[in-house]
């Protein structure tokens, strides 16, 4: 208490010669982070020959490059498939990982502990490891099962649907829901399906959109595994079309950071929507390690 | 206990399918590997060939030249990121108002998609004199350089800047490309906002009354920074840096994108010889073994980081 008498007399913050360079500081380091988005959205929109000249922006704006863009190597194709691929990962991770979670947060049963255990430590595996196996698992599911594995939406999704660190986060979120909520559930005789269902995925809206865009990203920027399950056009993602734009001779610099810009949007778009929920997320999966 | 044995039930429902697609797509690939290694395997399995494979692969420089990038990417990374996120986050606290947006402006290299961004540094990285790396060493009377294009170490550019131009062999091959170095400023720009919003929240949590207390004791600031700051900010500094150390080891998609023939083989860090192994060569059972060793080194590396951070760690009371 007294501490805090003292508080008030004592400058907490910079003033004057201080608050400047603070500011100073800050916009540095604003002007690096924005700086290559900026070069993106000029380059996007230069002719050729703007771009091979020394020139700081467009003398007019060139929209046709976006359009070339989208149809050079079926940029439109591999769009669709980046983002039917993402919807699907996201979709199964928030279904299999809020039931796992909930079940490890809120459940008891027989070997719980351990299987958590075992949970977090796959996080410790890194996929370059997985990877080669899982091809191979999945080129014989391809053979064996009724359904085709390859250059299908299965390879690219299934693997993905179920994420530790989610499950994690998830579990660290519902762990800390009071347990009255429960109780009187109970008593209105609610068994533990409809208790996730009703009450507890509605407060978890915060945790569940945090899971849902680090999904979205890891989806759409996924490159190494797409390449080895698919050899056609029918499913392969974004990320394979800007690697061929990119690694070809001859390509230019206007069309690719028009594909840049094009690959941008919709993990910009999610990310304005959901931006408060996001940013909280990951502070609070830092805090605690 | 009906009760019970219904909870349970429902709870491995729940589970199961985290227990199958995790089983099998997240453990049961440990223990492939290992077999898959033992054996020839190129489309399909062939004969068994016992530690021929792990043999290859230690006497064969290529993996052995794709630890070294790896760690030079992961020992050029580390420091630079955390130093600036500690310094963007110090500021970030200190700063009176627009807080939030300068944390959404930090954070957009993180969540914009890094093929994307990845593309953008292949352009600004570029060996043409008009591109904005180029551009921006102009504007200090710098040479134009090849950047992503350059296999020679920053070293021996350096020496040869000075007219230095005859150096051994080994100048080039002991210190980081500049094609490796210009991966390493793109994976610093994409992650600093993200590792500055961890640390935010971390100064944010410490009471505000040490600070008061040390001001009275009469410390300086930067000994407050010394002695309060640190300590009560190392769990997320010691998250961080463990986060980018695996992070690191497991660089492959931006790598991929940003690699050029004239780099040779000097950004090629282990996962990327792993996946020309499976991928260029269809080489199923030298690219397991490559991942097991790789998988083997991020475990001892890892423990041991924790080891040795992990007791300096200060969780409070």
């Amino acid at each position: 208490m007294g501490t805090e008498t003292v508080a008030t007399a004592t400058p907490r913050r910079f003033a004057g010669t201080g608050r400047i360079v603070v500011y100073c500081g800050l916009a540095v380091g604003s002007l690096a982070a924005a700086a290559p988005f900026v070069w993106m959205l000029l380059a996007s929109f230069m002719t050729r020959g703007e771009t091979l000249r020394r020139v700081l922006a467009p003398e007019s704006l060139q929209w046709s490059n976006y359009a070339t863009a989208w149809r050079e190597e079926e940029f439109g194709l591999y769009f669709a498939n980046s983002l039917i691929i993402a919807a699907l990962q996201v979709l199964g991770t928030l279904l299999f990982s809020s039931m796992a979670a909930y079940a490890l947060a809120r459940m008891k049963f027989r070997g719980r502990d351990v299987l958590f255990t075992i949970i977090l430590a796959t996080l410790m595996i890194p996929e370059t490891v997985t990877m080669v196996p899982n091809f191979l698992t999945v080129a014989w599911l391809h053979q064996n099962s009724p359904i085709a594995w390859l250059n299908n939406w299965p390879a690219l999704t299934v693997p993905f649907m179920v994420s530790a660190f989610s499950i994690f986060l998830l579990r660290q979120f519902m762990r800390g829901l009071p347990s009255e909520l429960w109780d009187a559930a109970r008593i209105d005789g609610a068994g533990h399906v409809r208790f996730l269902l009703q009450i507890v995925l509605p407060l978890c809206r915060a945790p569940l959109m945090t899971v849902g865009m680090f999904t979205f990203i890891g989806a759409w920027n996924s490159l190494g595994w797409p390449l080895l399950v698919t050899n056609t056009p029918a499913w392969r993602p974004i990320s394979v079309a800007l690697q061929k734009f990119v690694s070809e001779a001859g390509a230019e610099v206007q069309l690719q950071m028009a594909g840049a810009v094009i690959a941008t949007l919709p993990v910009l778009v999610l990310y304005a929507l959901i931006q408060r929920e996001f940013t909280a997320g990951i502070s609070a999966s830092g805090l605690k390690g | 206990m009906k009760e019970s044995t219904k909870e349970q039930l429902t709870a491995w429902a729940l589970l199961s399918p985290t227990v199958v697609v995790l089983g099998l797509f997240g453990l049961f690939p440990i223990a492939y590997a290992v077999f898959v290694s033992l054996h020839a395997w190129r489309i399909k399995k062939g004969a068994f060939v016992g530690l021929e494979h792990y043999a290859n692969a230690l006497a064969d420089g290529q993996l052995l030249n794709g630890f070294k990038v790896t760690v030079f990417y992961a020992l050029g990374t580390i420091p630079l990121e955390i130093g600036l996120s500690l310094a963007l986050a110090y500021l970030l606290f200190k700063a009176l108002s627009g807080k939030g947006f300068f944390r959404v402006l930090y954070f957009l290299p993180y969540v914009t998609p890094m093929i994307a961004t990845a593309v953008v540094y292949r352009s600004i990285f570029s060996a043409h004199p008009a591109s904005p790396a180029n551009r921006l060493g102009e504007l200090f009377g710098y040479e134009p350089q090849r950047w992503l294009f350059e296999s020679r170490s920053i070293v021996a550019l350096l020496l040869e800047a000075f007219d230095v131009t005859s150096y051994p062999d080994w100048v080039n091959s002991a210190f980081p490309s500049l094609a490796l170095v210009s991966i390493i400023v793109y994976n610093v720009w994409v992650y600093v906002g993200y590792d500055t919003v961890i640390l935010l929240a971390g100064l944010s949590a410490i009471p505000k009354h040490y600070y008061e207390a040390a001001a009275i004791d009469g410390a300086t600031g930067l000994q407050s920074f010394r002695h309060i700051t640190l300590p009560l900010l190392s769990p997320a500094l010691f998250f961080i840096s463990l986060i980018s150390f695996i992070g690191t080891f497991k660089a492959f998609n931006h790598i991929y994108i940003m690699r050029t023939a004239g780099a040779r083989d000097t950004v090629d860090v282990v996962s990327v010889v792993i996946f020309d192994q499976v991928y260029q060569y269809h080489d199923a059972g030298n690219a397991a073994t490559l991942a097991l060793i790789l998988f083997v080194v991020i475990l001892i590396l890892t423990v041991g980081q924790s080891r040795l951070l992990g007791r300096r760690v200060f969780y409070g009371d």
